[in-house]
Protein backbone atom coordinates (compact mmCIF):
# COMPACT_ATOMS: atom_id res chain seq x y z
CA UNK A 1 0.00 0.00 0.00
CA UNK A 2 2.52 2.63 0.82
CA UNK A 3 4.91 1.51 -2.26
CA UNK A 4 1.46 2.66 -4.58
CA UNK A 5 1.06 5.50 -2.55
CA UNK A 6 4.66 7.07 -3.21
CA UNK A 7 4.28 6.02 -6.61
CA UNK A 8 0.60 8.23 -6.94
CA UNK A 9 2.45 11.01 -4.76
CA UNK A 10 5.79 11.04 -7.10
CA UNK A 11 3.88 10.92 -10.33
CA UNK A 12 1.58 13.82 -8.91
CA UNK A 13 4.58 15.68 -8.49
CA UNK A 14 6.12 15.02 -11.43
CA UNK A 15 2.83 16.47 -12.98
CA UNK A 16 2.99 19.72 -10.84
CA UNK A 17 6.41 20.15 -11.74
CA UNK A 18 5.51 19.73 -15.80
CA UNK A 19 3.15 22.25 -15.21
CA UNK A 20 5.36 24.66 -13.35
CA UNK A 21 7.83 24.51 -16.12
CA UNK A 22 5.18 25.11 -19.15
CA UNK A 23 3.60 27.84 -17.16
CA UNK A 24 7.07 29.37 -16.31
CA UNK A 25 7.90 28.46 -20.50
CA UNK A 26 4.36 30.43 -21.56
CA UNK A 27 5.18 33.81 -19.13
CA UNK A 28 8.44 33.97 -20.59
CA UNK A 29 7.58 33.96 -24.09
CA UNK A 30 4.29 35.49 -23.26
CA UNK A 31 5.94 39.38 -24.16
CA UNK A 32 7.18 38.72 -27.22
CA UNK A 33 3.74 37.53 -28.29
CA UNK A 34 1.93 40.70 -26.57
CA UNK A 35 4.80 42.99 -28.92
CA UNK A 36 3.56 40.71 -31.74
CA UNK A 37 -0.02 41.25 -31.06
CA UNK A 38 0.19 44.71 -30.22
CA UNK A 39 2.39 45.11 -33.86
CA UNK A 40 -0.39 43.60 -36.06
CA UNK A 41 -2.72 46.57 -35.45
CA UNK A 42 -0.05 49.19 -35.13
CA UNK A 43 1.46 47.87 -38.58
CA UNK A 44 -2.56 47.73 -40.26
CA UNK A 45 -2.86 51.29 -38.96
CA UNK A 46 0.39 52.20 -40.62
CA UNK A 47 -0.76 50.82 -43.89
CA UNK A 48 -4.08 52.12 -43.57
CA UNK A 49 -1.94 55.71 -43.41
CA UNK A 50 0.01 54.87 -46.83
CA UNK A 51 -1.06 56.05 -50.14
CA UNK A 52 -1.09 52.74 -52.18
CA UNK A 53 -1.49 49.71 -50.40
CA UNK A 54 -2.11 45.97 -51.35
CA UNK A 55 -5.13 44.98 -52.58
CA UNK A 56 -6.70 42.08 -50.95
CA UNK A 57 -8.98 39.37 -52.39
CA UNK A 58 -12.36 40.80 -50.81
CA UNK A 59 -10.93 44.03 -52.79
CA UNK A 60 -10.50 42.68 -56.11
CA UNK A 61 -14.10 40.46 -55.89
CA UNK A 62 -16.14 43.59 -55.06
CA UNK A 63 -14.37 45.84 -57.15
CA UNK A 64 -14.89 42.41 -60.14
CA UNK A 65 -18.82 43.00 -58.74
CA UNK A 66 -18.70 46.29 -59.63
CA UNK A 67 -17.33 46.13 -63.06
CA UNK A 68 -20.03 43.32 -63.87
CA UNK A 69 -22.45 45.75 -63.08
CA UNK A 70 -21.30 48.17 -65.55
CA UNK A 71 -20.63 45.57 -67.77
CA UNK A 72 -24.60 44.68 -67.57
CA UNK A 73 -25.93 47.65 -67.60
CA UNK A 74 -23.49 48.86 -70.26
CA UNK A 75 -24.67 46.31 -72.56
CA UNK A 76 -26.07 49.26 -74.82
CA UNK A 77 -22.54 50.31 -75.47
CA UNK A 78 -21.95 48.82 -78.98
CA UNK A 79 -25.76 50.00 -80.15
CA UNK A 80 -25.72 53.73 -79.01
CA UNK A 81 -21.70 53.82 -80.64
CA UNK A 82 -23.19 53.59 -83.87
CA UNK A 83 -25.58 56.52 -84.02
CA UNK A 84 -23.61 59.43 -85.39
CA UNK A 85 -24.24 61.76 -82.90
CA UNK A 86 -21.41 63.43 -80.49
CA UNK A 87 -21.63 62.10 -77.09
CA UNK A 88 -24.25 59.73 -77.41
CA UNK A 89 -22.53 56.91 -75.50
CA UNK A 90 -21.67 58.82 -72.81
CA UNK A 91 -25.53 60.21 -72.29
CA UNK A 92 -26.96 56.40 -72.71
CA UNK A 93 -24.37 55.31 -70.32
CA UNK A 94 -23.13 58.38 -68.02
CA UNK A 95 -25.39 57.03 -65.11
CA UNK A 96 -24.52 53.92 -64.80
CA UNK A 97 -20.87 54.57 -65.28
CA UNK A 98 -20.34 56.96 -62.43
CA UNK A 99 -23.00 55.07 -59.92
CA UNK A 100 -20.94 52.27 -59.62
CA UNK A 101 -17.50 53.05 -60.24
CA UNK A 102 -18.17 55.60 -57.07
CA UNK A 103 -19.60 52.73 -54.70
CA UNK A 104 -16.44 50.89 -55.96
CA UNK A 105 -14.37 53.43 -54.60
CA UNK A 106 -16.36 54.31 -51.92
CA UNK A 107 -15.63 50.58 -50.42
CA UNK A 108 -12.00 49.76 -51.83
CA UNK A 109 -10.49 53.16 -51.09
CA UNK A 110 -7.21 52.47 -52.65
CA UNK A 111 -5.46 53.54 -55.86
CA UNK A 112 -6.10 51.86 -58.80
CA UNK A 113 -9.79 51.19 -57.92
CA UNK A 114 -10.98 52.44 -60.74
CA UNK A 115 -8.27 51.32 -63.22
CA UNK A 116 -9.51 47.64 -61.93
CA UNK A 117 -12.80 48.15 -62.43
CA UNK A 118 -12.39 49.41 -66.32
CA UNK A 119 -10.09 46.71 -66.91
CA UNK A 120 -12.29 44.13 -66.01
CA UNK A 121 -15.39 46.06 -67.56
CA UNK A 122 -13.10 46.48 -70.96
CA UNK A 123 -11.85 42.98 -71.12
CA UNK A 124 -15.89 41.79 -72.21
CA UNK A 125 -16.62 44.95 -73.65
CA UNK A 126 -13.05 45.21 -76.35
CA UNK A 127 -15.26 42.35 -78.11
CA UNK A 128 -17.79 45.08 -78.83
CA UNK A 129 -16.32 48.26 -78.53
CA UNK A 130 -12.26 48.09 -78.69
CA UNK A 131 -12.11 52.09 -79.10
CA UNK A 132 -14.24 52.72 -75.81
CA UNK A 133 -11.73 49.77 -73.91
CA UNK A 134 -8.79 52.25 -74.73
CA UNK A 135 -10.40 55.49 -74.23
CA UNK A 136 -12.12 54.06 -70.80
CA UNK A 137 -8.48 52.92 -69.67
CA UNK A 138 -6.77 56.24 -70.35
CA UNK A 139 -9.54 57.78 -68.52
CA UNK A 140 -9.48 55.96 -65.31
CA UNK A 141 -5.80 56.89 -65.23
CA UNK A 142 -6.23 60.51 -65.60
CA UNK A 143 -9.49 60.38 -63.34
CA UNK A 144 -6.93 58.36 -60.58
CA UNK A 145 -4.38 60.82 -61.26
CA UNK A 146 -6.53 63.88 -60.63
CA UNK A 147 -7.65 62.59 -57.43
CA UNK A 148 -4.11 61.68 -56.08
CA UNK A 149 -2.73 64.77 -56.75
CA UNK A 150 -5.41 66.83 -55.29
CA UNK A 151 -6.75 64.76 -52.59
CA UNK A 152 -3.60 62.55 -51.93
CA UNK A 153 -5.59 59.28 -51.98
CA UNK A 154 -9.43 58.29 -51.62
CA UNK A 155 -9.52 58.63 -47.61
CA UNK A 156 -12.52 61.73 -48.45
CA UNK A 157 -15.49 60.80 -49.97
CA UNK A 158 -14.53 64.09 -52.39
CA UNK A 159 -12.45 62.45 -53.52
CA UNK A 160 -14.45 59.40 -55.12
CA UNK A 161 -17.17 62.12 -56.15
CA UNK A 162 -14.42 63.46 -58.42
CA UNK A 163 -13.70 60.68 -59.48
CA UNK A 164 -16.73 59.56 -60.24
CA UNK A 165 -17.63 62.57 -61.98
CA UNK A 166 -14.49 62.91 -64.19
CA UNK A 167 -14.09 59.11 -64.95
CA UNK A 168 -16.59 59.20 -68.25
CA UNK A 169 -16.73 63.04 -69.22
CA UNK A 170 -12.90 62.44 -70.22
CA UNK A 171 -13.44 59.95 -73.00
CA UNK A 172 -15.28 62.42 -74.93
CA UNK A 173 -11.73 64.61 -75.99
CA UNK A 174 -9.94 60.99 -76.56
CA UNK A 175 -13.23 59.90 -78.95
CA UNK A 176 -12.90 63.02 -80.84
CA UNK A 177 -9.54 62.41 -80.96
CA UNK A 178 -9.72 59.12 -82.51
CA UNK A 179 -12.36 59.65 -84.84
CA UNK A 180 -10.85 62.13 -86.42
CA UNK A 181 -7.04 60.40 -86.76
CA UNK A 182 -8.66 57.07 -87.71
CA UNK A 183 -11.16 58.64 -90.30
CA UNK A 184 -8.47 61.17 -91.83
CA UNK A 185 -6.20 57.94 -91.84
CA UNK A 186 -9.08 56.00 -94.20
CA UNK A 187 -9.36 59.30 -96.31
CA UNK A 188 -12.72 60.43 -95.40
CA UNK A 189 -12.18 62.81 -92.64
CA UNK A 190 -14.71 65.82 -93.46
CA UNK A 191 -17.52 63.17 -93.43
CA UNK A 192 -16.77 61.36 -90.08
CA UNK A 193 -15.88 64.29 -87.92
CA UNK A 194 -18.68 65.90 -88.88
CA UNK A 195 -20.94 62.83 -88.45
CA UNK A 196 -19.30 62.37 -85.02
CA UNK A 197 -19.89 65.89 -83.71
CA UNK A 198 -23.23 66.44 -84.93
CA UNK A 199 -24.08 69.34 -87.57
CA UNK A 200 -22.60 71.99 -84.70
CA UNK A 201 -19.97 72.89 -82.19
CA UNK A 202 -22.94 74.59 -80.06
CA UNK A 203 -24.39 70.76 -80.15
CA UNK A 204 -21.51 69.57 -79.06
CA UNK A 205 -20.84 71.95 -76.08
CA UNK A 206 -24.50 71.09 -75.12
CA UNK A 207 -23.97 67.55 -74.84
CA UNK A 208 -20.61 67.92 -73.05
CA UNK A 209 -22.33 69.88 -70.45
CA UNK A 210 -25.28 67.22 -70.33
CA UNK A 211 -22.78 64.17 -70.36
CA UNK A 212 -20.70 65.80 -66.80
CA UNK A 213 -24.54 66.60 -65.45
CA UNK A 214 -25.36 63.05 -66.00
CA UNK A 215 -22.26 62.22 -64.61
CA UNK A 216 -21.85 64.29 -61.81
CA UNK A 217 -25.67 63.48 -60.41
CA UNK A 218 -24.63 59.14 -60.81
CA UNK A 219 -21.37 60.31 -58.96
CA UNK A 220 -23.93 61.24 -56.04
CA UNK A 221 -26.51 58.95 -56.37
CA UNK A 222 -23.32 56.34 -55.79
CA UNK A 223 -22.24 58.17 -52.89
CA UNK A 224 -25.42 58.36 -51.16
CA UNK A 225 -25.96 54.51 -51.75
CA UNK A 226 -22.56 54.22 -49.79
CA UNK A 227 -23.26 56.68 -47.03
CA UNK A 228 -26.04 54.69 -46.62
CA UNK A 229 -25.04 51.16 -46.87
CA UNK A 230 -22.22 52.22 -44.15
CA UNK A 231 -24.48 54.00 -41.02
CA UNK A 232 -26.34 50.44 -41.79
CA UNK A 233 -23.41 48.44 -41.32
CA UNK A 234 -23.66 46.50 -44.33
CA UNK A 235 -20.16 48.39 -46.06
CA UNK A 236 -17.64 48.70 -43.76
CA UNK A 237 -15.09 51.38 -44.43
CA UNK B 1 -1.08 20.57 -81.37
CA UNK B 2 -4.69 18.46 -81.49
CA UNK B 3 -5.96 18.36 -84.76
CA UNK B 4 -9.52 19.53 -84.65
CA UNK B 5 -11.34 21.28 -81.34
CA UNK B 6 -14.84 21.64 -81.08
CA UNK B 7 -14.35 25.26 -79.63
CA UNK B 8 -11.96 27.96 -80.73
CA UNK B 9 -8.59 28.99 -78.46
CA UNK B 10 -10.20 31.53 -76.18
CA UNK B 11 -6.91 33.83 -77.05
CA UNK B 12 -8.09 33.45 -80.87
CA UNK B 13 -11.46 34.03 -80.14
CA UNK B 14 -10.32 37.41 -78.48
CA UNK B 15 -8.55 38.09 -81.55
CA UNK B 16 -10.92 37.31 -84.31
CA UNK B 17 -13.55 39.58 -82.44
CA UNK B 18 -11.02 42.26 -82.36
CA UNK B 19 -10.39 41.93 -85.82
CA UNK B 20 -13.94 41.61 -87.24
CA UNK B 21 -15.05 44.56 -85.44
CA UNK B 22 -12.23 46.76 -87.02
CA UNK B 23 -12.14 45.13 -89.78
CA UNK B 24 -15.95 45.27 -90.08
CA UNK B 25 -16.45 48.78 -89.32
CA UNK B 26 -13.93 50.06 -91.39
CA UNK B 27 -15.21 48.74 -94.62
CA UNK B 28 -19.33 49.15 -93.76
CA UNK B 29 -18.81 51.69 -96.76
CA UNK B 30 -18.04 49.67 -99.28
CA UNK B 31 -21.48 48.05 -98.94
CA UNK B 32 -22.46 44.68 -101.22
CA UNK B 33 -19.00 43.49 -100.53
CA UNK B 34 -18.74 43.67 -96.82
CA UNK B 35 -22.47 42.22 -96.81
CA UNK B 36 -20.87 39.49 -98.28
CA UNK B 37 -17.63 39.25 -95.97
CA UNK B 38 -19.96 39.40 -92.99
CA UNK B 39 -22.32 36.51 -94.29
CA UNK B 40 -19.34 34.58 -94.73
CA UNK B 41 -17.61 35.15 -91.36
CA UNK B 42 -21.23 34.16 -89.95
CA UNK B 43 -20.72 30.74 -91.75
CA UNK B 44 -17.18 30.28 -90.78
CA UNK B 45 -18.07 31.01 -87.14
CA UNK B 46 -20.92 28.30 -87.32
CA UNK B 47 -18.62 25.59 -88.70
CA UNK B 48 -15.65 26.52 -85.87
CA UNK B 49 -17.86 25.87 -82.46
CA UNK B 50 -19.93 28.86 -82.82
CA UNK B 51 -22.70 27.67 -83.70
CA UNK B 52 -25.44 28.66 -80.33
CA UNK B 53 -24.00 31.87 -80.03
CA UNK B 54 -24.62 32.53 -83.88
CA UNK B 55 -27.91 31.59 -83.44
CA UNK B 56 -28.51 33.66 -80.50
CA UNK B 57 -27.09 36.75 -82.07
CA UNK B 58 -28.84 36.74 -85.23
CA UNK B 59 -32.51 37.43 -84.34
CA UNK B 60 -31.05 40.71 -82.24
CA UNK B 61 -28.94 41.56 -85.16
CA UNK B 62 -31.84 41.60 -87.37
CA UNK B 63 -34.02 43.62 -85.03
CA UNK B 64 -31.97 46.20 -84.42
CA UNK B 65 -30.16 46.29 -87.60
CA UNK B 66 -33.81 46.46 -88.84
CA UNK B 67 -35.03 49.31 -86.86
CA UNK B 68 -31.74 51.55 -87.74
CA UNK B 69 -31.62 50.54 -91.17
CA UNK B 70 -35.64 51.91 -91.32
CA UNK B 71 -34.52 55.33 -89.18
CA UNK B 72 -31.63 55.97 -91.44
CA UNK B 73 -33.80 55.25 -95.11
CA UNK B 74 -36.23 57.50 -93.51
CA UNK B 75 -33.73 60.40 -92.28
CA UNK B 76 -31.71 60.19 -95.82
CA UNK B 77 -34.16 58.67 -98.36
CA UNK B 78 -31.34 56.21 -99.71
CA UNK B 79 -30.85 52.62 -99.27
CA UNK B 80 -26.80 52.94 -99.22
CA UNK B 81 -26.72 54.51 -95.54
CA UNK B 82 -29.38 52.36 -93.64
CA UNK B 83 -27.30 49.46 -95.43
CA UNK B 84 -23.99 51.00 -94.51
CA UNK B 85 -25.47 51.34 -91.06
CA UNK B 86 -26.48 47.44 -90.91
CA UNK B 87 -23.43 46.77 -91.61
CA UNK B 88 -21.69 48.11 -89.24
CA UNK B 89 -24.03 46.06 -86.59
CA UNK B 90 -23.74 43.35 -88.50
CA UNK B 91 -19.88 43.26 -87.55
CA UNK B 92 -20.60 44.42 -83.85
CA UNK B 93 -22.60 41.08 -83.41
CA UNK B 94 -20.22 38.97 -85.20
CA UNK B 95 -17.34 40.18 -83.04
CA UNK B 96 -19.25 38.81 -79.76
CA UNK B 97 -19.92 35.47 -81.07
CA UNK B 98 -16.10 34.67 -80.53
CA UNK B 99 -16.31 36.15 -77.04
CA UNK B 100 -20.08 34.83 -76.31
CA UNK B 101 -18.93 31.34 -77.06
CA UNK B 102 -15.79 30.80 -74.98
CA UNK B 103 -16.49 29.84 -71.18
CA UNK B 104 -15.51 32.46 -68.92
CA UNK B 105 -12.65 29.33 -67.26
CA UNK B 106 -11.58 28.12 -70.48
CA UNK B 107 -10.58 32.23 -70.85
CA UNK B 108 -8.89 32.25 -67.29
CA UNK B 109 -6.78 29.12 -68.29
CA UNK B 110 -5.94 30.57 -71.06
CA UNK B 111 -4.75 34.02 -69.60
CA UNK B 112 -3.47 31.47 -66.63
CA UNK B 113 -1.09 29.88 -69.27
CA UNK B 114 0.46 33.19 -70.71
CA UNK B 115 1.40 34.86 -67.28
CA UNK B 116 -1.34 37.32 -66.66
CA UNK B 117 -1.52 38.36 -63.13
CA UNK B 118 -3.41 36.35 -60.57
CA UNK B 119 -6.18 39.15 -59.43
CA UNK B 120 -6.73 40.34 -63.18
CA UNK B 121 -7.19 36.97 -63.93
CA UNK B 122 -9.77 36.67 -61.03
CA UNK B 123 -11.48 39.79 -61.47
CA UNK B 124 -12.33 38.95 -64.93
CA UNK B 125 -13.80 35.21 -64.28
CA UNK B 126 -15.49 37.03 -61.80
CA UNK B 127 -16.83 40.00 -64.01
CA UNK B 128 -17.50 37.25 -66.84
CA UNK B 129 -19.28 35.19 -64.10
CA UNK B 130 -21.58 37.34 -62.28
CA UNK B 131 -23.33 38.59 -65.26
CA UNK B 132 -25.94 35.83 -65.59
CA UNK B 133 -26.24 35.78 -61.51
CA UNK B 134 -26.51 39.79 -61.47
CA UNK B 135 -29.78 39.24 -63.48
CA UNK B 136 -31.06 36.74 -61.47
CA UNK B 137 -30.41 39.25 -58.19
CA UNK B 138 -32.44 42.31 -60.57
CA UNK B 139 -35.79 39.67 -60.71
CA UNK B 140 -35.45 38.98 -56.73
CA UNK B 141 -35.34 42.82 -55.96
CA UNK B 142 -37.66 44.01 -58.68
CA UNK B 143 -40.36 40.79 -57.28
CA UNK B 144 -39.47 42.12 -54.03
CA UNK B 145 -40.56 45.20 -55.21
CA UNK B 146 -43.92 44.28 -56.64
CA UNK B 147 -44.85 42.54 -53.32
CA UNK B 148 -44.13 45.48 -51.57
CA UNK B 149 -46.36 47.65 -54.15
CA UNK B 150 -43.37 50.13 -54.71
CA UNK B 151 -44.70 50.99 -58.06
CA UNK B 152 -42.77 51.97 -61.42
CA UNK B 153 -38.94 51.78 -61.44
CA UNK B 154 -39.06 54.72 -63.58
CA UNK B 155 -40.15 56.85 -60.53
CA UNK B 156 -36.86 58.22 -59.66
CA UNK B 157 -36.94 58.70 -55.41
CA UNK B 158 -38.51 54.54 -55.81
CA UNK B 159 -35.36 53.68 -58.35
CA UNK B 160 -33.05 54.46 -55.42
CA UNK B 161 -35.27 53.95 -52.32
CA UNK B 162 -36.39 50.30 -53.24
CA UNK B 163 -34.38 48.99 -56.41
CA UNK B 164 -30.91 50.33 -55.94
CA UNK B 165 -30.48 50.44 -52.20
CA UNK B 166 -31.30 46.90 -52.07
CA UNK B 167 -29.60 45.89 -54.96
CA UNK B 168 -26.32 46.95 -53.87
CA UNK B 169 -26.81 45.53 -50.40
CA UNK B 170 -27.40 42.25 -51.85
CA UNK B 171 -24.15 42.69 -54.05
CA UNK B 172 -21.66 43.70 -51.11
CA UNK B 173 -23.21 40.84 -49.30
CA UNK B 174 -22.37 38.28 -52.20
CA UNK B 175 -19.17 39.87 -52.63
CA UNK B 176 -18.39 39.25 -48.99
CA UNK B 177 -19.51 35.44 -48.96
CA UNK B 178 -17.94 35.10 -52.30
CA UNK B 179 -14.32 37.04 -51.23
CA UNK B 180 -14.18 34.21 -47.97
CA UNK B 181 -15.12 31.62 -50.94
CA UNK B 182 -12.02 32.13 -52.94
CA UNK B 183 -9.46 32.93 -50.14
CA UNK B 184 -11.01 29.08 -48.45
CA UNK B 185 -10.10 27.76 -51.57
CA UNK B 186 -6.31 28.64 -51.21
CA UNK B 187 -6.69 31.08 -53.28
CA UNK B 188 -3.65 33.75 -53.30
CA UNK B 189 -2.78 37.09 -54.81
CA UNK B 190 0.89 37.83 -55.69
CA UNK B 191 3.56 35.52 -56.95
CA UNK B 192 2.58 32.24 -55.45
CA UNK B 193 2.79 28.96 -57.63
CA UNK B 194 0.16 27.44 -58.75
CA UNK B 195 -0.97 24.41 -61.36
CA UNK B 196 -3.51 24.88 -64.41
CA UNK B 197 -4.45 21.07 -64.60
CA UNK B 198 -6.48 21.42 -67.89
CA UNK B 199 -4.39 23.54 -70.23
CA UNK B 200 -5.59 24.89 -73.66
CA UNK B 201 -3.97 24.12 -75.97
CA UNK B 202 -3.98 25.53 -80.27
CA UNK B 203 -5.29 23.25 -82.27
CA UNK B 204 -5.44 23.06 -85.95
CA UNK B 205 -8.65 24.25 -86.18
CA UNK B 206 -7.65 27.23 -84.64
CA UNK B 207 -5.26 27.99 -87.79
CA UNK B 208 -7.51 27.11 -90.19
CA UNK B 209 -10.01 29.04 -88.61
CA UNK B 210 -7.73 32.10 -88.35
CA UNK B 211 -6.43 31.45 -91.94
CA UNK B 212 -9.75 32.17 -93.26
CA UNK B 213 -10.92 35.10 -91.69
CA UNK B 214 -7.47 36.47 -93.07
CA UNK B 215 -7.88 35.43 -96.67
CA UNK B 216 -11.97 36.87 -96.72
CA UNK B 217 -10.48 40.02 -95.94
CA UNK B 218 -7.85 40.20 -98.29
CA UNK B 219 -10.54 39.20 -100.74
CA UNK B 220 -12.40 41.68 -99.89
CA UNK B 221 -9.81 44.47 -99.97
CA UNK B 222 -8.39 42.78 -103.74
CA UNK B 223 -12.02 42.88 -104.79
Amino acid sequence: MNQEEEKKTTKEQDAAQALIANTEETAESAPEQENVVASAPAKEAEDKNKMFRKYKIKDIVFLAIMAACMLVTGAIMPLAAQVPVFGIIQVCLGLQFSIFPVIGMMKVRKPGALLFMSLCCGVVLVFMNAVMFVCLLICAVIAEGLVLLIFRGYKKDGACLLAGTVYFPVTLPFLYIYYRFMYSWTGEEGQAVNAFLGSSAGMAVGMSIAVLAICFIGALVGLFISQELRKSGVMKK
Amino acid sequence: MALWNKKLYPLVAILAGLFIIVFGLVMAKEMLVCSIFLAAVFVWLLLFGCRKSCLHALPMFLIVAGIFFGIFYGATGTVDSGWAMANRFGAVFLAIVPGMSTTPVRMTRSLSQVHTPRSVTLGMLIAMSFVPMLKGEIKRVREAMKTRGAGSVLNPKILYRAFLVPLVMRLVNISDTLALSVETRGFALGKVRYTIYKREKIALSDIVFVLGLIAGAVLVIVL
